[in-house]
């Protein structure tokens, strides 16, 4: 990889470099100080994406796309050996029904282990895995180490304790337990947070020196506004995110919390929690347009996303991309990692507009 | 004293309470519910109509517009809709024997592709409360399958809900093929990446950017 080349050369597209390396951009916004330019991460693109993306870029691979468009964070996924899914995120059979085992196919919804459960102390009726068990901790430290150094290297956790929760009963179960038997409730979601935990330990551990960053969360918004009132979240869900914080931190590493739709109300709460970033502002969402965020939070925290993917990126022209990316830049010289506002690049973005995207960042 | 079981009913709806065993909502605990206080109304001389209508359609509007801005959140919602399920039990037989009409049939699915649904259920919840019958067909829902369910009902009203724009584009096909099957078919469609221009765009009728939203339509089209 060729991140350390300096280029005094700003304006050429796509492979401009700027003087700050990855990491020093990247810790520089996240601190709110003065960046060469804005750090920008490509995403997590979804496999029926990637033809598209290479063949359009001539690259033969992601990571030589991300070389290419030279994007600041590079996401390391948990080697977790549990098949079929093979993602930790599926750690848990809590569905009472058969789904497709992919995180893209779980479903929330279905009815769960817990469904009919109401008795707190029944809650080790279920087959609690051991991460121990599963998570490759030799492969962990060999994904890390052969991340390019220069990259922030970010642990993909997601670690996302309340949408286990639901599952574990089935979502609409799951939120009228929670107001009803919250006992119940924080029995199992207790349970899950304490297997992350150790997953997270095992983990960072194996990747020590290695590691920079983490990204966690938990989709807490919709489109118009919170899923679940900013009280319960801060009584049954936000104890886990603090610990769940802590624990990287106590690693040195960089806290990226995720969480779709719109979730203006509950930012503090995240900055008090100790997160570093805000990922992935979810720009059309009730009042999560940057403009917004600026008036808010700026210099308080930082964020990490902001490009439109549910409109922009997917019917707009590459100019409209352009002029976006120029407005963030100037609502947001720093503290904004420009970034899809959903990691999961869906085949529906024309990769003209993903390389737009950079051209305007790097520029 | 019926008046007063009607308002203790829309009470018990409006905030979740289902029956005497829930401790929710916590001013409430120890209380009789939606469930006991429908039972009492009914041996009291309340028409079902009257339960529906009076109690039950209104509590549910007033969840939905409070839902609407962000007042309530999906748990309190699913609260309500649960305590007005616990109360609409003691109706079905009332429904089932024609003595008390409901609005019309509404029939829902979750486009192909698409496996989200915790905003179609909480929509469906909505339509039952607000006096509609509703068949629920699921997620992932192929254009056979909506032809089949509005052929079985003609005179139905059809939901569509989708949450990716690379689902969201199966909406047409699927809204040209059952208007293809009944002509007279009205479709309303929501979902978080739609929007009013793009409903109109693949030929639906109506679009909700929420539940409230969304029976609103569906009452200006049954009334
Ligand atoms: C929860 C969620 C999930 C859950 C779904 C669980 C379930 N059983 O539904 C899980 C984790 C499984 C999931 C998976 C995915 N998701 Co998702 N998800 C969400 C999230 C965070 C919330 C959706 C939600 O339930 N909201 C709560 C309900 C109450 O609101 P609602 O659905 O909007 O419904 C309301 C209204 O829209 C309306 N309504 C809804 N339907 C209808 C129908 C009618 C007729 C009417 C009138 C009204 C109406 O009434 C409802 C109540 O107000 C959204 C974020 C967002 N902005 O919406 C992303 C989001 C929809 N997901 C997204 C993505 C990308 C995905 C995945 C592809 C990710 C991946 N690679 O894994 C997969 C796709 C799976 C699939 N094939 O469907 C993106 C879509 C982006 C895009 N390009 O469109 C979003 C927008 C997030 C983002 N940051 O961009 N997701």
């Amino acid at each position: 990889m060729e991140n350390k080349i300096n280029n005094s050369n700003l304006s050429s597209p796509l492979g401009a470099r700027g003087s700050m390396t990855h990491k020093e951009r990247f810790l520089a916004t996240i601190a709110n100080q003065p960046v060469d330019r804005p750090a920008s991460w490509l995403g997590l693109p979804v496999p029926a994406a990637v033809p598209g993306l290479l063949e359009y870029f001539k690259v033969n691979s992601i990571d030589e796309l991300k070389i290419k468009l030279d994007d600041d964070i590079y996401p390391i996924e948990v080697p977790y050996n549990f098949p079929p899914s093979n993602h930790i995120a599926c750690a848990f059979k809590f569905a009472k029904v058969s789904h497709d085992d992919k995180p893209d196919e779980r479903t929330l919804t279905a009815p769960g282990f817990f469904e009919d459960i109401d008795d707190p102390t029944l809650v080790d009726t279920f087959p609690w895995p051991d991460p121990a068990l599963y998570l490759d901790v030799e492969a962990s430290r060999r994904l890390a180490m052969a991340a390019n150094p220069d990259y922030v290297r970010m642990g993909v956790m997601w670690s996302a304790h309340f949408q286990d929760a639901c599952a574990a009963f089935g979502m609409e179960k799951a939120l009228m337990v929670m107001l009803m038997n919250p006992d119940m409730f924080t029995a199992v979601i207790d349970r899950i947070t304490e297997f992350y935990l150790k997953a997270n330990e095992l983990f960072y551990e194996a990747t020590k020196g290695y590691l920079d960053a983490v990204l966690i969360g938990n989709d807490f918004g919709s489109q118009n506004g919170l899923m679940v009132d900013p009280d319960s979240l801060r009584t049954y869900v936000f104890p886990g995110t603090k610990k769940l914080i802590d624990q990287a931190k106590r690693y040195g590493l960089k806290v990226i919390h995720h969480s779709c739709g719109s979730i203006y109300p509950i930012i503090q709460d995240l900055i008090e929690l100790g997160v570093d970033s805000i990922h992935p502002i979810q720009a059309l969402a009730a009042d999560m347009d940057a403009q917004t965020l600026k008036k808010g939070f700026a210099g308080k925290t930082s964020f990490c996303g902001g490009v439109d993917a549910q409109h922009l990126l997917v019917n707009g022209k590459p100019n409209e991309i352009t002029a976006k990316v120029h407005e963030l830049k100037q609502l947001f010289p720093t503290g904004l990692i420009i970034s899809p506002s959903h990691e999961a690049i869906l085949p529906d973005i024309p990769p003209a507009n993903v390389e737009a995207m950079f051209n305007a960042i790097n520029s | 004293m019926n008046q007063e079981l009607l308002e203790k009913l829309s009470e018990c709806v409006e905030f979740g309470k289902i029956n005497l065993a829930s401790p929710y909502p916590p001013q409430m605990k120890g209380m009789p519910g939606a469930d006991e206080i429908t039972k009492e109304a009914l041996e009291a001389g309340v028409t079902p109509g009257e339960i529906l209508n009076e109690a039950l359609i209104s509590a549910m509007n007033k969840v939905g517009q409070k839902f609407s801005e962000n007042k309530i959140f999906v748990p309190q919602m699913l609260l309500s809709a649960k305590a007005m399920s616990a109360s609409m039990i003691h109706l079905k037989p009332f429904f089932a024997n024609g003595s008390v009409k409901r609005k019309g049939i509404f029939i829902i699915g979750t486009v192909f592709g698409d496996l989200h649904d915790i905003g179609k259920n909480l929509f469906s919840m909505m339509v039952e409360g607000a006096g509609w019958e509703v068949i629920d067909l699921g997620i992932d829902v192929k254009i056979e399958k909506f032809v089949e369910a509005v052929q079985q009902n003609p005179n139905a009203v059809v939901g569509i809900s989708a949450l990716l724009t690379t689902t969201m584009v199966h909406m047409k096909p699927v809204i040209e093929a059952i208007k293809s099957a009944v002509p007279e078919t009205k479709v309303i469609v929501g979902g978080a990446p739609l929007s009013a221009e793009f409903a109109a765009s693949i030929g639906a009728d109506g679009y909700g950017k929420n539940p409230q939203e969304g029976i609103l339509w569906l009452d200006k089209i049954s009334a």
